[in-house]
């Protein structure tokens, strides 16, 4: 037991001491803040048709906690996955797999790792929350159990088994990390919108929300008196406050079997951990999955011949761009799994034959969304594969690779929205077809910035996979690729940000050079 | 060509220093560096490969400053470092001609000079494959190849045969000592093998200083005349460790045979010929 202890405590340090830990945390906090919309905001994140509650205790605590189940799952998935792959990069796997641990065990301590990182997050947020209530305070009473009950009745289960699924998604799919990504953006938006039908049905609703907004659409059709659809929205929901009203939330008395319900998650998660430690590769990698395709290349004779210095062909010196920008596009083509390209030339037809807006304002984004995985190394890949010794100390590292990298990372998002840009300029429709261009710009941009301040990818594929899930959602706040927008003064604002975020780039990347 | 160290401090913290008060000069010829783990051997060699900047002192390269102008180096810097990746999906054509690009060099002649590379260091057979599939020595020799892309007037290797076999690490040196005929070279190694065959000069380091530097000659001739050999009981071993600088030792039996060093020999002792090898444990243990 002690040294089971000693293991979660020591991966759940190694990762939250870390800067890119600290920097989710800020982002927590700040996505915390707008959880509850100050009363003057111009957008809700929990509202029924024209009803908002008060602010008291129970509605910010209940939204703040709903929000968190709903959110910090989607996002959670992306930050605590990979958990094995680090043991199985820092090699440290190879030693855990001599040692006694049994499969169900480690299992497990990663389980309970990934869930203590999610709930220090949570934890942030909760007491943001309760800051919150006495910042927007309305005269209401502070009741510390309306921000305890559905923190820990909705919102520990729904950790938990992200935290499970993220530990399952790696013993199954092993290596396989882009289709992780894609599969979980898949399972989540089917159980995000799953629709419980009667009281039972809410003991499926695995993040345990459906049975609080089931509540709070009750209360505001009680008042209104309609029994028609009261128009729940949850998200980030601009410029819908005219014609705000209010009502009181009081919070929810869980029945027993709900309650009974959430812990029968985490048991189900439980065990679904112990099937997938049945599975379990124990670090036999290369039995597992190289093998059959990656054979170890030997040589007839092993060692190397003389070398005549003095007989080398002489080079001449060039400090042309483009064979780098060559290589960095062949290194994004080429990273990933083949197949993903199959689901990418699928994407591109789609953006041929759908009708223009569909293809503009849904396939396109998650047809990028698909490159999250090859972005978020574009500026990363130097410490991922330890090459930055080389790169670092090349010719002119700022002016030339830098730039190199950006212009291959631009590349390919033009490459893939070639058909949807040949639509737009057939039709001499020129605003949609630059607002792409700027969009493939700034999620380059966005990924440079983002993996040069963290030097890692996560953060930039936490945002991404948000930005791309509220672009689907049609959230008009973040739509980077002029999806929902097609006036030139939009063109504008998205290529101040853009120059913003290139110019942070060299600067940061400029300070990282002189700081070596 | 004359690369000159001048003072040279790498602080991490206030009182921690991954290297302190460095200098040296070298001309044309292979300058061996070698210290135990830690010594800052790689700290130095990347401050010399502009990689990383000294928090104090100056490097120069034939009286250029190159930490204010770090592209001065970087032009004819051949560097291999210790620990280096590959991207792992492009072969080694692929790789080494980017190499090219980072170094800025290309020409008509690139291709040629990359079969050659890759012909000598025998992967031209496994070229277009893959790198990620190469084993450790074969991903060496990428490193070696890369290194000398750029017709190299300074190379710096840093535990450059790590992953070579034997007969590698023969033909590896034979290759340092031609490059040497025209250009500076410096090996860091803590395999005092590798280096005391073809270095013209040493430099002893420990704990981010510089012990001693010199020829070979004159770094054997610091323990020349105190070396010994003496055959002593197992159980008087950490008595006479405690005691004496203890090169190394040999168990036979119950007894053991220790090469030591001291001024006046211990009991039934041997005078031995005293070896770089030894002179490098004295100079850090001492």
């Amino acid at each position: 037991m002690k040294n089971f202890i000693t293991i979660i405590t020591s991966d759940y340090l190694q990762r939250t001491r870390s800067y890119a830990f600290l920097i989710t945390l800020c982002i927590s906090l700040v996505i915390a803040y707008t959880f509850i919309p100050s009363p003057d905001a111009n957008y809700s994140t929990i509202r029924i048709g024209d009803y908002l509650g008060f602010y008291n205790s129970s509605w910010i605590g209940y939204v703040s906690a709903l929000m968190t189940s709903i959110f910090l799952s989607l996002i959670g998935f992306y930050l605590v996955n990979g958990s094995i792959k680090n043991d199985i990069d820092s090699k440290i796997g190879q030693i855990i797999a001599t040692t006694k641990i049994s499969n169900f065990a480690y299992l497990f301590s990663k389980t309970i790792s990934n869930f203590l990182v999610l709930i220090t997050i949570a934890f942030v947020v909760f007491i943001m929350s309760i800051l919150l209530f006495f910042l927007y305070n309305d005269g209401f009473s502070f009741e510390i159990l309306q921000f305890i009950t559905p923190y820990s009745i909705i919102v520990i289960s729904s950790l938990f088994f992200i935290s499970v699924l993220a530990v399952l998604f790696e013993v199954f799919l092993g290596q396989k990390s882009i289709l992780q990504n894609i599969l979980f953006f898949f399972l989540f938006g089917a159980l995000a919108v799953y629709q419980p039908t009667n009281d039972e049905n809410f003991y499926f609703d695995v993040f345990g929300t459906k049975i609080v907004t089931h509540k709070m659409e009750k209360t505001v059709k009680k008042i209104t008196g309609k029994e028609e659809k009261s128009g729940l929205t949850i998200g980030f929901v601009l410029g819908n406050i005219s014609n705000t009203k209010h009502f009181t939330f009081n919070g929810i008395n869980f029945p027993p079997q709900f309650i009974v319900s959430r812990i029968s998650w985490i048991a189900i998660s439980l065990l679904l951990l112990g099937v997938a430690s049945l599975f379990f590769h124990r670090f036999k990698i290369k039995e597992r999955f190289q093998v059959r395709k990656h054979k170890k290349i030997t040589l007839k004779t092993s060692t190397a011949n003389n070398i005549d210095i003095s007989t080398l062909p002489k080079t001449s010196l060039s400090f042309k761009i483009l064979p780098l920008i060559k290589t960095e596009f062949l290194l994004l083509i080429r990273h990933g799994h083949k197949w993903l390209w199959i689901l990418n030339i699928g994407g591109m037809i789609a953006l041929c034959f759908t009708p223009i807006s569909i293809a503009h304002q849904m396939v396109l984004p998650i047809l990028w969304f698909l490159q999250v995985s090859r972005w978020s190394s574009l500026v990363t890949k130097e410490r991922i594969y330890n090459t930055h010794f080389f790169t670092f100390s090349s010719y002119q590292p700022l002016q030339r690779l830098l730039l190199s990298q950006i212009i291959s990372g631009i590349l390919l998002a033009i490459l893939l929205a070639i058909p949807l840009l040949f639509r737009y300029i057939l039709q001499f429709d020129f605003v949609p077809a630059i607002s792409i261009i700027f969009g493939g710009v700034f999620i380059v941009s966005f990924a440079v910035l983002t993996g040069m301040l963290t030097k890692g990818k996560k953060l930039f594929e936490i945002l991404f996979f948000l930005i791309t899930y509220a672009n689907l959602n049609t959230i008009p706040l973040v739509d980077y690729f002029g999806g929902l927008h097609d006036q030139y003064s939009y063109l504008m604002g998205i290529l101040v940000i853009v120059t913003l975020l290139l110019t942070m780039s060299y600067i940061v990347r400029n300070l990282e050079l002189k700081k070596m | 060509m004359r690369l000159d160290i001048q003072n040279v401090s790498k602080r991490y913290n206030y009182k921690k220093y991954g290297l302190k008060e460095y200098s040296l000069s070298i001309e044309k010829g292979i300058l061996g560096l070698l210290g135990p783990n830690g010594a800052g051997k790689s700290t130095l060699l990347k401050m010399i490969a502009t990689i990383s900047k000294p928090s104090e002192g100056i490097i120069l390269l034939n009286k250029n400053n190159v930490i204010k102008d770090p592209n001065y180096m970087r032009k004819q810097l051949g560097y291999l470092p210790q620990d280096f990746g590959v991207y792992p999906n492009l072969n080694a054509y692929e790789f080494l001609s980017y190499m090219a690009a980072l170094k800025g060099i290309g020409g008509n002649q690139l291709n040629q000079k990359i079969n050659f590379l890759l012909e000598g260091l025998n992967l031209i057979e496994v070229a277009k494959k893959p790198i990620g599939n190469y084993s450790g020595g074969m991903k060496q020799r990428i490193g070696i190849a890369q290194a000398l892309l750029n017709n190299p007037k300074i190379v710096l290797f840093d535990e450059p045969t790590v992953g070579l076999d034997p007969e590698e690490r023969v033909r590896f040196r034979n290759l340092i000592s031609e490059l040497a005929n025209d250009c500076i070279v410096i090996l860091s190694s803590h395999i005092v093998s590798d280096i005391d065959t073809i270095a013209d000069e040493v430099a002893i380091m420990k704990e981010g200083r510089l012990l001693s530097q010199g020829t070979q000659k004159t770094i054997v001739d610091t323990v020349k005349g105190k070396v010994f050999e003496t055959i002593i009981a197992k159980e008087d071993i950490h008595n006479f460790a405690n005691n004496h600088i203890v090169l190394n030792t040999i168990r036979k039996k119950d007894k053991i045979t220790v090469r030591h060093i001291s001024e006046t020999g211990y009991g039934q002792h041997t005078p031995c010929t005293a070896t770089l090898e030894d002179a490098y444990l004295y100079t850090t243990k001492k």
